[in-house]
């Protein structure tokens, strides 16, 4: 769920645009060194966002019966890394504003913040934490997608609360509120996300092995597993 | 995509960019500067004219385009209006409905619609093509521009590959049940991963073919309107948000 334009006080918009930039800026400076060393990255990249701005758009069956759309923060960040996630995001989100009116230019900021920062970044956390606790890697990438989605709503929850604290029961309060509006959906849609996503996976390792072991995705005893 | 298509037909559609991007920054800014909600309203009825009358945008096309947007804003503004109390107790746990709260709801909501307009405008006028030349001419990094120009290029193609993987796997009942739609697009999606590396192999291909030696360079095309319409985009824009912060 994006955050419309105009909804956010002019001070949220432009503090969430203050600590998104760094996580941009420093995203473009991984960039360019990988552009550096492998010249062929520019098109991976530029081709990854309009995969990733494409799979946002995809209908996803939810475990409630209705449809949604998934948020590809997990699938992106395993496959690309985090770093990298930020500025493809923020193309994304950008697009997203100007070619299907989801989300706006004054609140780009907050939801760069939430979607490209804070779900790629805790995707790849949990990732990286369960391969080594060992877990299975289908219960890893479960974990990455569904969490790192789950994470990005509670996000924009406390982003909403921070801009309107309830009168009555304060920040708290609303972000009661607001993530109790969006778990309706997004709970679901995670758990939804979660299965896509290992069943992608699932079909790379068995499919593509090679171009997975070439992003460091999966080790090559993983792949024989 | 609606909104692509409007961008490439509307009767603006070869105004200077940078026109319109300031009328609609503008927009944007006569929204925030709105003092009361009336007035922000104001702003976006004087926004959805100018898009609607003047760049020949439909307006039954207009309002399915801010439909998603505004079902947004009706949820978000419910949610502001109900107050929650927490007590100690589960049984303590109240909800309330403020008299007092609904003048800054009103607010949030005429500052939104100003500022939904106001990105419809620059959306429904300028094909995003336009919108990047006006990015890179405000200098931001080429490799964020690079990123852009390619990812525009690509999407139509992944657009395409996706319906008509989805009209084949629906042929073959791919979408009947929950668990066949999550089988069927979790292959898509694979199928689509693998295609980034080999799309993005070809493209890189073609480019070394062509002596890229690094950052994209593209023609940029000319609007011989521009010493008019800036000029005109500036005076209209600062009478907006004039009219917007002074209104009482």
């Amino acid at each position: 769920m994006h955050i419309m334009e105009g909804f956010l006080p002019v001070k949220h918009a432009i503090g969430w645009s203050i600590a998104s930039a760094p996580f941009v800026a420093f995203g473009l400076r991984s960039i360019n060194k990988r552009i550096k060393e492998k010249p062929e990255q520019r098109m991976l990249l530029g081709v990854a966002a309009a995969f990733t701005f494409v799979l946002s758009a995809l209908k996803m069956p939810s475990v409630t019966g209705s449809c949604s759309h998934p948020t590809g923060t997990g699938l992106g960040a395993i496959l690309f890394g985090p770093a990298a996630m930020a500025p493809i995001g923020a193309v994304v989100l950008l697009f997203q504003a100007i070619l299907l009116a989801h989300g706006g230019i004054t609140t780009l900021g907050a939801n760069i913040f939430s979607m490209a920062v804070v779900g790629p970044f805790a995707a790849a956390a949990i990732y990286r934490f369960a391969k080594t606790a060992r877990l299975p890697f289908g219960l890893s990438v479960f974990l990455a997608a569904s969490l790192g989605d789950l994470l990005t709503y509670v996000t924009t929850s406390l982003q909403l609360a921070l801009a309107f604290p309830d009168p009555v029961g304060g920040i708290a309060a609303s972000f009661v509120k607001f993530a109790t509006v969006f778990a309706l959906t997004q709970i679901p849609l995670a758990i939804s996300e979660g299965f896509l996503t290992v069943i992608v996976f699932n079909a790379l390792v068995r499919f593509n092995p090679q171009e997975l072991k070439e992003m460091n995705v999966v080790t090559a005893q993983e792949v024989q597993a | 995509m609606l909104i692509e298509q409007s961008a490439y037909t509307n009767r603006w559609r070869r105004v200077s960019p940078a026109a319109k991007g300031i009328f609609s920054l503008c927009g944007m800014i006569a929204a925030y500067a709105a003092t009361a909600p009336a007035t922000a309203c104001g702003v976006a009825a004087i926004l959805c004219a100018v898009t609607v009358l003047g760049a020949g945008i439909p307006l039954g096309r207009y309002l399915r385009i801010a439909a998603p947007a505004l079902f947004f804003l009706a949820a978000s503004a419910l949610s502001l209006a109900v107050s929650l109390k927490i007590g100690n107790t589960v049984s303590a746990l109240s909800l309330h409905l403020s008299r007092a709260e609904l003048e800054p709801i009103a607010h949030v909501c005429g500052r939104s619609l100003g500022g939904l307009t106001a990105l419809l405008f620059l959306a429904l006028t300028t094909p995003l093509s336009d919108i990047i030349s006006l990015l890179r001419r405000c200098k931001l990094p080429d490799t964020l521009l690079d990123l852009m120009t390619l990812s525009y290029r690509t999407l139509f193609v992944f657009s395409e590959a996706v319906h008509e993987t989805i009209t084949a796997q629906s042929a073959r009942m791919g979408y009947a049940t929950i668990t066949l739609s999550l089988r069927s697009l979790g292959g898509m999606v694979a199928n689509l991963s693998v295609q980034v590396w080999h799309r993005s192999q070809a493209l890189h291909l073609a480019a070394l073919a062509r002596n890229n030696d690094g950052a994209l360079r593209f023609l940029e095309p000319e609007h011989p309107d521009a010493p008019r319409t800036i000029p005109l985009a500036v005076i209209s824009g600062f009478l907006l948000v004039f009219l917007a912060a002074f209104l009482p």
